[in-house]
């Protein structure tokens, strides 16, 4: 896919205060089997493209790259992990093209976000013909996630 | 982990940054690596086969999204260096220092990006891909970006990491989390440098690829020495790494392979 919009994902409540000090953005299942590319994330930003700037204020939260394998090389079903017999007698090393996770870190991003939900956008990069970044339909996953993590310190304070 | 000396029998060699190679380090890198283009890629010791061994021809045999990722690529520099050895004794891999604190100025080593060098055609500069792996990217409709190895650095508005992000990832504490950010840093600067580099494919056989490689290796060896831990969980160590006769855990510690990584040495004869 070129772009993936998500629902609204909810946030933790900022009444008392942010009680995380540390976002991800988790996203499943890669795949890396197609053209090497880079997914760029976006929060609150639903119209974002290649063109978008990578500043803060533009939504811009992070990016990943898909280090990526070009395409098949091989004979049917040779890239498909799921075509292999799986056992715990397995002693072979994990197929080549097994799906990937990719973390990105999004705190700054996510902290200048008012409300309680946010849209997460992500587009694929590549090289177009100027030199410039174009849309790269070579982004495949399974899921997002948007993780929240606090410390003990990071705690709400209790109601008054 | 500090170096046990005590263990070394011979002296470990080490790995120097690739902007700072003296004329004769220079000289010796070039040499091994025109040693090992000179052999035919069906011969093992190779430059033609190390390159091979990453993508094309199949199979890949690289390790790529799994805490294998270092140990492989250990293993595989590693191999490849004492191929270069076996040409050249005194070559080592250098390393390219990527980190840049400025990404619009980020760029490839001299020693690499120069199609001369002072003994006449330079091999870091771009090298022949094998016929083989040239063969099988035509038959499945895939070609090779060229027939000898080429490079785009920073076309598509890609930057190299900044050194702002490699000092935050060797203060990562959890190995995992290490692991992971090391590796989309390491995409990174292959997608950045493109070309031949910018696919797992196809990878392999650009000069600099070695370069790229043993500064993540580096990095995996700072962060070692900054956590005082190997990093891989114990249950991987037993793993062995082919085509490579070596296991995970043989991987864990450079100076048992005999090198380590020096911003800069200095030593002198005594009696």
């Amino acid at each position: 896919m070129e772009r993936f919009v998500s629902n609204p994902l909810a946030l933790p409540p900022h009444a008392d205060g942010y009680a995380w000090s540390d976002a991800q953005l988790v996203v499943y299942g890669v795949d890396h089997s197609g053209p090497s590319h880079e997914v760029r994330v976006f929060l609150d930003a639903p119209d974002a493209d290649a063109t978008t700037p990578l500043l803060l204020e533009a939504g811009y939260a992070g990016c990943f790259t898909v280090f990526g394998h070009g395409g098949c090389y091989g004979d049917d079903d040779h890239c498909n992990p799921n075509a292999r017999f799986n056992d715990e007698y397995d002693l072979r090393l994990p197929h080549q093209s097994q799906p990937q996770t990719k973390v990105v870190g999004v705190s700054e991003a996510l902290r200048a976000i008012q409300g309680d939900s946010v849209l997460v956008t992500l587009v694929a990069v590549e090289p177009g013909p100027e030199g410039g970044p174009k849309v790269s339909d070579a982004f495949r996953a399974d899921e997002l996630r948007l993780v929240t993590y606090a410390a003990p310190g990071d705690a709400n304070p209790p109601k008054a | 982990m500090a170096t046990p000396a005590a263990l070394a029998t011979t002296r470990i060699r080490f790995r120097r940054d690739a902007a700072r190679l003296t004329p004769g380090q220079a000289r010796d890198v070039r040499a091994a690596y025109a040693g090992m283009l000179a052999l035919r890629d069906a011969d093992e010791r190779s430059y033609g086969h190390f390159a091979g061994l990453h993508g094309l021809p199949l199979p890949f045999e690289c390790q790529h999204g799994t805490p294998l990722f270092l140990p492989w690529h250990r293993a595989f520099l590693y191999s490849f260096e004492r191929a270069m050895r076996d040409r050249v004794p005194d070559a080592t891999l250098p390393w390219w220092n990527w980190a840049t604190p400025d990404p619009e100025v980020g760029s490839i080593p001299s020693l690499y990006a120069e199609a001369k060098s002072a003994d006449g055609a330079n091999p870091l500069f771009s090298v022949p891909v094998s016929e083989q792996a040239l063969q099988e990217g035509v038959a499945s409709g895939r070609p090779a970006p060229g027939s000898s190895t080429i490079r785009d650095p920073g076309v598509g508005g890609r930057q190299l990491p900044r050194d702002t992000e490699v000092a935050q990832l060797i203060e990562i504490r959890d190995f995992q989390s290490f692991n992971d950010a090391l590796e989309e840093l390491h995409g990174q600067v292959h997608v950045w440098t493109g070309g031949h580099m910018g696919a797992i494919p196809w990878s392999g056989f650009d000069p600099v690829f070695w370069a790229h490689h043993s500064m993540v290796d580096r990095l995996w060896r700072l962060w070692q020495m900054r956590h005082g831990t190997p990093g891989p969980p114990q249950e991987i160590w037993n793993q062995a790494l082919p085509p490579f006769p070596m296991t995970v855990s043989q991987t864990l510690d450079v100076t048992l392979l005999g090198y380590d990584y020096a911003s800069s040495t200095a030593s002198q004869a005594i009696g």
